[in-house]
C-alpha cells in the first residue's frame, strides 16, 4: 500500500466515524443515553487515530520524497532535507489542512474523553459540536478541495522543493502550528457555549468548562503571533516585524477579542453580568478564526501568506456564514433566559474598567478589520483599487494600545463595585510614582514623540502595579503562613496562578509595547554602496565588507557578504546573503543578525555586482531592544502557564481566601 | 471628580447617575473611536492605478498613489555609487518613468511585477518612496536544457 492510499483510506474511514459520533454524541445528549455516550468516545478516539494515521502517510511520503502524491512533488524535492521536509506537512494549503484536522480531532477526543466526565449532557452536546465541525474539514480533504493525496498527474523526477521562503528558517516549524493550535483550541468554548444555548442551561457553567481551553487558546495563538513576527523579521529582510498585512491583521483579530474574553468572563464569574456579550465574544472569536483561515486561503487578498487559489475559499465563506447565522440565532432565540440581573458598578471599579477595556479590544478588532477589508469593499462599490497600509493602523491602533496600557494598571488594582479615595491612593502611590519616573527617565534618556515616552511611562506604571501585588502577596503569606520570601513567592503561583499568572503575563506584554515602541522610534538606517575591504558607520558601530563570496549547497546557491561588525563590545561577522533556490525565479535574501539585549545589529544586502563581485550596497540598521519582543512573547507564555495550571488540591483554607483578600486591599 | 469616587453603596445622585456614566463614557469611547478610524481611512488609502489609470486621471505631482505594472525589458539600471535606481513601469499601453534611491528588492527583476508608491514630479517622472517586486511564485520549468539561470557566468 502506497503513503497516498494509505492517507486518503484513512481519512475516508475518519469521516466515516465523525459522521456516526455526530449522530451518536447528538441521540446522548437528547435522551441523555450513556451508550449513545460510550459510541460517541469511541467515535472520536477512532477518528483521532485515522487523521493522526493519515498525518503520519503525509510526513511519511515527504521524507521518503514520494512524488506520486501531487502535494509531495510541488513541495518537496530529493534534496529537500529531512527536517524541512517533515515542517512541509504545513507548507502549503492541503497539508495545512490536514494538520488542523488532526488538531480539532484530538480536541474532540479530549472532550469526549475528559469533558463529559464533570458535564455529561453540556460536554456531550458540545461533543455533537465539535464532531460536525469535524466533518466539515474532513470533509475538504476527501473531496478535490483541499484533497492532499491527489495523484500527481505525472510522476516527475524530482518535485519542486518547498516555498523558498519557508525553507530558509527554522521558526517555520514553530508559528504555523502555535498560531492553527490556538485557532482550532478556540472552537471548544464555542462548542461548549452553543451547546448551552441549544440546552438552555441559561447559567456560566459552559464557561467554568472552558476557561482553560479558552487561555490556552488564548496563549497559543499570541505566542504564534510573536513566532511569525520574529520569522518576518529573521527571514525577510526588510528590519521589521510587523505589516499589519491582512494575514497578520486575521490572525490578530481572534487575539484580540479572545483577550477581551479572558477579561470580561471574570465579570460573569465574580457579578453575573455581561452573559450575553461573552457569548457574542466566543461567538466573535470563533468566527474570525474561519475568518482568518478563509482570507488565508481564498486568494482575495494581496499577501505575502496567500496561498494559491482554490475550490477551498467559497466553501470556508459558506462555512463561516453557517456558523454566524446559527449561532446568532441561538442567542436571540435564548435573549431572554440572558439577562443580566443587577447593574454594573461604579466608574471607578474593577468591572467598569473591564467594560471600557472591553470596548476598547473590540473596537481595535473592528478598526483593523475595516482597514483590511476596506480595499476589498472600495473595489467592489467604485471597482477602484486602493491599498490601506501601515499609517490608518498605526494612527488608531496606538491610541488604543496605549489607552489599554494604562488600563492594564488600573484594573487590576481596583477592587470590584467600587473603591474609596483612601483605596485609590494606597493602590495608586507607588505605580504613579514609577509611570512619572519613567517618563521622566525616557525624556533625559532623548526619547523623541509622544507615543514612546507615554509607552515607557505606562509600562513603568504596570510593572509598578505588578510589583506591588507581588510584593503584598509574599508579605501577606508571610504574616498569615509564616512563609518566608521564596517560599511565599512560589505558593502565591501555586495557590492562585490564574491571578498572579496574569500579571506575569501583563509583565510580558509591558516588554512588547516597550520593544515595539524603542525599535518604531529609535532605528538608525543607513545604506551605503561598498566595495570588498570598505566600511560605513552606522549608530556607533563600523560595518566592514571583507568579501563576497558564493557558497554552492545541494539544494541551492548562495552569494554571501562577509560583514564585520565593530563595536564598543568586540567584533561580531555576519554573513547577509541572497539565496538561489532552483524551483523560484526570485533568489531569497537572508539578513545577518547579531543579537543583543539593548539593541540588534540587522545587516542585508541589498544589491552586489552580479559580474564581478566588485561591490555590494549594504543596509544596515540598528534597532534598539527589539529582542525584548520575542522574550516578551515568552513571557505571555510562561503567565498563561501558570495561570492554566490546576491549583494543588484544596485543603479547607479560609486563610488561603484571606490571604487573597489582604493581596488585593479590598475592604 | 467626587462623582467618579463614589464607593459601593452610594445611591444614584440626581441627573446622571455613576453607572449612566459609565455606559455613556463606553459609548463615547466608541464613537470616538469609529470617527477617527474612518477619517484615518479617507487620509490615508493609497489608490492602486496601472500607468494608464494615473495618465487619464491625470495624477497631479506630489499626489501619492501606487503604480503597478511590469517592469520593462533593458530599462532597469541600479547606479551603485549614488544608489540611484531607475527603471521603466509598463502596463502594455502606457510606460512610466521612475526614479528612487536604494538598492532594488531582491525580487525585482526586469520582466516581472513590480508595485512602486510615490507621486509624480513636475518632469513626469514618478519619484518612487517604496519600490516593491511582487512575488512571482508560480513554476516555469526551465527548457529542456537549459542553464538554470543562477548558474550562469
Amino acid at each position: 500500500m502506497s503513503w497516498g492510499e494509505l492517507g486518503a483510506g484513512a481519512l475516508r474511514a475518519a469521516l466515516l466515524f465523525a459522521v456516526l459520533g455526530a449522530g451518536a454524541s447528538a441521540f446522548a445528549a437528547r435522551y441523555r443515553d450513556v451508550r449513545g455516550l460510550l459510541s460517541a468516545r469511541w467515535c472520536a478516539l477512532l477518528a483521532l487515530g485515522l487523521v493522526a494515521l493519515a498525518d503520519l502517510a503525509m510526513i511519511g511520503a515527504l521524507v521518503t520524497h514520494d512524488f506520486r502524491i501531487a502535494y509531495v512533488a510541488s513541495n518537496n524535492a530529493l534534496e529537500t532535507p529531512v527536517f524541512y521536509s517533515v515542517i512541509s506537512l504545513w507548507a502549503a494549503l492541503e497539508g495545512s489542512i490536514l494538520l488542523w484536522t488532526l488538531v480539532l480531532a484530538a480536541a474532540t477526543a479530549f472532550v469526549a474523553w475528559r469533558g463529559t466526565v464533570s458535564m455529561p449532557r453540556l460536554a456531550t452536546a458540545a461533543l455533537g459540536i465539535l464532531f460536525v465541525m469535524l466533518t466539515f474539514f474532513l470533509l475538504l480533504v476527501t473531496t478535490p478541495a483541499a484533497d492532499p493525496f491527489t495523484p500527481s498527474a505525472f510522476v516527475p523526477e524530482n518535485g519542486r522543493g518547498p516555498n523558498a521562503l519557508l525553507q530558509n528558517n527554522p521558526l517555520m516549524a514553530l508559528h504555523p502550528p502555535l498560531l492553527y493550535l490556538g485557532y482550532v483550541l478556540f472552537s471548544v468554548p464555542f462548542a461548549y457555549a452553543m451547546a448551552s444555548l441549544i440546552l438552555g442551561e441559561g447559567g456560566d457553567r459552559w464557561l467554568v468548562a472552558t476557561r482553560r481551553y479558552a487561555l490556552v487558546s488564548w496563549a497559543l495563538l499570541g505566542t504564534g503571533i510573536v513566532a511569525g513576527a520574529w520569522w518576518s523579521y529573521a527571514v525577510l529582510g526588510w528590519g521589521g516585524y510587523w505589516a499589519w498585512d491582512p494575514v497578520e491583521n486575521a490572525a490578530i483579530m481572534p487575539w484580540l477579542t479572545a483577550t477581551a474574553y479572558l477579561h470580561s468572563v471574570m465579570v460573569e464569574e465574580k457579578r453575573r453580568l455581561l452573559r450575553t456579550w461573552n457569548l457574542a465574544l466566543v461567538i466573535g472569536t470563533f468566527a474570525l478564526t474561519i475568518l482568518g483561515t478563509f482570507l488565508t486561503r481564498s486568494g482575495i487578498v494581496n499577501s505575502v501568506h496567500a496561498f494559491s487559489l482554490s475550490a477551498i475559499g467559497p466553501l470556508l465563506l459558506g462555512y463561516l456564514v453557517a456558523i454566524l447565522v446559527a449561532s446568532c440565532g441561538l442567542l436571540l432565540w435564548r435573549s431572554r433566559e440572558l439577562a443580566d440581573r443587577g447593574a454594573l458598578g461604579a466608574p471607578l471599579s474593577r468591572e467598569a474598567v473591564f467594560l471600557f477595556q472591553n470596548v476598547l479590544f473590540v473596537a481595535a478588532t473592528l478598526t483593523v478589520l475595516l482597514g483590511t477589508l476596506y480595499p476589498l469593499i472600495a473595489e467592489a462599490l467604485s471597482g477602484t483599487q486602493l491599498s490601506i497600509g501601515a499609517p490608518y493602523f498605526d494612527r488608531v491602533e496606538v491610541p488604543i494600545a496605549l489607552a489599554l496600557l494604562f488600563l492594564m494598571g488600573v484594573g487590576p488594582q481596583l477592587p470590584w463595585h467600587g473603591a474609596s479615595r483612601a483605596t485609590l491612593e494606597r493602590q495608586f502611590a507607588l505605580p504613579a510614582s514609577a509611570g512619572a519616573a519613567g517618563a521622566v527617565l525616557a525624556v533625559v534618556a532623548g526619547t523623541r514623540g509622544v507615543a514612546p515616552v507615554l509607552t515607557y511611562a505606562l509600562g513603568a506604571f504596570v510593572a509598578g502595579t505588578v510589583a506591588q501585588e507581588m510584593a503584598r502577596g509574599i508579605r501577606a503569606r508571610g504574616v498569615l503562613h509564616g512563609e518566608r520570601g521564596g517560599q511565599a513567592f512560589v505558593a502565591l503561583f501555586r495557590r492562585n496562578g490564574r491571578r498572579y499568572g496574569g500579571y506575569v503575563v501583563h509583565l510580558g506584554v509591558v516588554l512588547i509595547a516597550v520593544a515595539i515602541a524603542a525599535s518604531q522610534s529609535g532605528t538608525v538606517e543607513v545604506e551605503q554602496t561598498l566595495a570588498p575591504g570598505g566600511s560605513m558607520a552606522v549608530a556607533g558601530r563600523v560595518v566592514t565588507l571583507d568579501a563576497i563570496r558564493d557558497v554552492e549547497e545541494p539544494q541551492r546557491l548562495r552569494v554571501v557578504a562577509d560583514v564585520r561588525v565593530s563595536g564598543p563590545a568586540g567584533d561580531t561577522r555576519l554573513e547577509p546573503s541572497f539565496a538561489f533556490y532552483p524551483n523560484a525565479t526570485q533568489p531569497v535574501g537572508t539578513p545577518g543578525i547579531s543579537a543583543g539585549a539593548g539593541e540588534d545589529v540587522y545587516v542585508i544586502l541589498a544589491a552586489y555586482d552580479q559580474r564581478g563581485r566588485a561591490w555590494a550596497t549594504m543596509r544596515a540598521r540598528v534597532i534598539p531592544l527589539v529582542s525584548w519582543l520575542w522574550v516578551g512573547g515568552a513571557v505571555i507564555g510562561l503567565g498563561s502557564v501558570l495561570a492554566a495550571l490546576p491549583p494543588p488540591r484544596r485543603r479547607p483554607a479560609r486563610s488561603a481566601q484571606l490571604a487573597e483578600t489582604v493581596a488585593a486591599g479590598a475592604e | 471628580v467626587s462623582a467618579l469616587v463614589s464607593p459601593e453603596g452610594t445611591a444614584p445622585r440626581k441627573g446622571i447617575g455613576p453607572r449612566r456614566l459609565v455606559a455613556l463614557a463606553a459609548l463615547a469611547l466608541a464613537i470616538g473611536i469609529g470617527f477617527v478610524a474612518a477619517q484615518s481611512l479617507a487620509g490615508t488609502a493609497v489608490y492602486y492605478l496601472t500607468p494608464t489609470e494615473a495618465k487619464e486621471r491625470g495624477l497631479g505631482p506630489g499626489q501619492t498613489a501606487r503604480l503597478g505594472g511590469q517592469v520593462e525589458a533593458g530599462s532597469l539600471r541600479y547606479e551603485p555609487a549614488s544608489r540611484d535606481l531607475r527603471f521603466v513601469i509598463g502596463d502594455g499601453v502606457s510606460r512610466v518613468e521612475v526614479v528612487g534611491t536604494g538598492a532594488p528588492p531582491g525580487l525585482l527583476r526586469e520582466g516581472a511585477g513590480a508595485v512602486v508608491e510615490g507621486s509624480f514630479g513636475a518632469d513626469g517622472v514618478f519619484r518612487a518612496t517604496q519600490v516593491i517586486a511582487k512575488h512571482d511564485e508560480v513554476y516555469q520549468a526551465p527548457p529542456p536544457g537549459a542553464t538554470p539561470s543562477h548558474r550562469k557566468p
